[in-house]
């Protein structure tokens, strides 16, 4: 069929340079030209021994777990506040919590920036996870639309009207039926952070996270060692989506046998 | 709608609500307020003038990044889309495969850095592709043309940013109801015929949704430009960013952001009247908010 033969060629085209650079990570040679001189760990091995390597990817995981454990909190009371408002309510709260994924990341950085430096606050790990958590809102409450958009307001209701209290409805109905997409959309949040780059790079200060550490590797030498840590880098976000994906696996399971069982 | 509910409601989207306000109107706000401000050798001066966007107006390397930053936004936003609708009409209406979105979702969150090193790999002169056309023997010495020119940045950009296009796409046609089609199918038109007749028309808010994101971000990108642009491959955003970080006249990066800003949705205001004059967009009726009530 031609459209799957243009689709498969499309697809080829988004992943042939990730392969490439996978394949060119266990090279024997620095060389990147073909044919291959022979697999070999010894870049990941160098990066092992390398310090600021680590320190940065420490740094990195840290204020992506930050991020997400923030964005989660704030994603999720906004939703339950989406789900229980009208079509003005759903309006504004989408308006201030969308619009910056319209925007570039240009424009969030230096606006970010621009406030800090206006409210003199020194740049720092807290000025990172708070510009990224602007970034990971956006995402996280379209996730969630798309699923709560599903959600069916009459299970709170009758838990209402069976005597439950409002907290017992939350925490009996409510929760179990939204914790898997808060999870999910919680380790979007999670990747967001650990890949951002651009707003980084405004309001970082000297903190190194590990893009920013990619970044001055990058701009010094075209060195092997960026097509390792780009493989971890990938695989990395590899695990991270299997994880998301299985936990939606199994919301849709629990949430099937749940309304049959009810 | 109970009152009750209503304050919940409030109460619950209130620290979200705030946190956006604090961290993200706010401070477009203030942007805004410095693109008035002046700067007098490296101190930033409160002020109200329009100096800054006289003087970014006048600028010819202003607008000579400027044009690049459409011209290169333009066509990366055309490629991504012209690619996005076959797999995003694939993904919508024939197969429902997970395993393709899944990839489009990998690409999407693989590393930003990595996928731009990537191309630098690719197409740099002792890179993948002239080692291969070398050993291949179709050129004698190295192409030096691949990299650094806006060949290299469109190329690149179109591969970051198409998985996003693609995922807008796949939204936007998920809207149409398979009936629709399944009609015109009926009555005898072809899938083409059905793509152009009733899928294009009732999708076009859409995709001219997806266009015009994909080339916002695009022409605000600096990165690309940076590592890949050479000298002609320069664009707005680069201008911008060194303004916050080298050169550092702020108020005058602030301006050019906001003149940036009002290029897009100028371009925007021109497609939609575009859509309109050549009948592409028409005028649909919503569904009644039933739902509400």
């Amino acid at each position: 069929m031609l459209i799957k033969l243009v689709v498969w060629t499309i697809l080829a085209f988004l992943l042939a340079p990730l392969v490439i650079i996978v394949l060119f990570s266990f090279h024997d040679s620095p060389s990147l030209s073909f044919p291959f001189a022979g697999f070999s760990l010894r870049w990941y091995e160098e990066l092992l021994g390398n310090p600021q390597l680590s320190a940065a990817v420490l740094k990195s995981l840290g204020i992506a777990l930050l991020t997400a454990v923030i964005t989660l909190l704030l994603g999720a009371t906004a939703s339950l506040a989406w789900l229980r408002s009208g079509r003005f309510g759903r309006n504004l709260i989408e308006a201030v919590t969308v619009t910056p994924i319209a925007l570039p990341g240009l424009f969030v950085g230096v606006s970010l920036l621009v406030l800090f430096a206006q409210a003199g606050v020194q740049l720092s790990t807290v000025t990172i996870v708070i510009s990224h958590v602007v970034i990971a809102i956006p995402i996280m409450i379209v996730a969630m639309k798309a699923r709560l958009t599903l959600f069916d307001m009459s299970l709170e209701e009758a838990a209402r009207d069976l005597g439950a209290s409002q907290l017992q409805t939350f925490s009996r109905v409510t929760l179990p039926l939204i914790a898997p997409t808060l999870i999910s959309s919680a380790i979007l949040a999670f990747a967001v952070s650990f890949d951002e780059f651009v707003v980084t790079s405004f309001v970082a200060g000297t903190e190194t996270t590990l893009p920013m550490y990619i970044w001055s590797m990058m701009r010094r030498t075209v060195t092997p060692l960026i097509n390792a840590i780009s493989t971890l880098a990938l695989a990395f976000s590899v695990v991270i989506l299997v994880g998301a994906w299985a936990i939606g696996r199994w919301r849709r399971s629990s949430s099937i046998s749940g309304r049959e069982t009810s | 709608m109970s009152l009750a509910r209503t304050r919940t409601s409030a109460i619950l989207a209130g620290p979200t609500v705030a946190y956006m306000l604090a961290f993200f109107v706010v401070p477009s706000l203030i942007l805004l307020v410095y693109s008035f401000w002046s700067s007098a050798s490296y101190r930033i001066v409160p002020d109200f003038q329009w100096g800054n966007y006289a003087d970014s107006l006048m600028s010819p390397v202003f607008w000579k990044v400027t044009f690049n930053a459409i011209r290169i936004g333009l066509l990366t936003a055309t490629v991504s889309l012209i690619l996005a609708i076959p797999v995003g009409y694939y993904l919508v209406y024939i197969s429902r495969s997970q395993v393709i979105l899944y990839l489009i979702l990998i690409t999407w969150f693989s590393s930003y850095l990595v996928r731009i090193y990537a191309w630098r790999t690719l197409l740099g002169t002792n890179g993948v592709l002239n080692t291969v056309l070398l050993q291949l023997g179709l050129i004698d010495h190295p192409l030096e043309a691949l990299l650094f020119n806006s060949f290299a940045v469109t190329i690149t950009l179109v591969h970051v940013y198409l998985p996003f296009c693609i995922l807008l796409v796949v939204a936007s046609l998920s809207e149409i109801k398979r009936d629709l089609i399944d009609a015109a199918r009926d009555l005898g038109t072809t899938s083409f015929g059905a793509f152009h007749r009733v899928i294009a028309p009732n999708a076009a808010n859409g995709l001219i949704g997806a266009f015009m994101l994909t080339f916002i971000l695009v022409s605000g990108d600096y990165v690309t430009p940076q590592m890949l642009g050479g000298a002609s491959g320069q664009t707005t955003g680069l201008l911008i960013a060194d303004q916050f970080r080298k050169t550092g006249n702020w108020p005058l990066g602030a301006a050019q952001a906001f003149i940036m800003f009002a290029v897009s949705v100028l371009l925007y205001t021109i497609l939609l009247g575009l859509g309109r004059v050549s009948g592409l967009i028409v005028k649909r009726r919503r569904p009644t908010a039933s739902a509400e009530a």
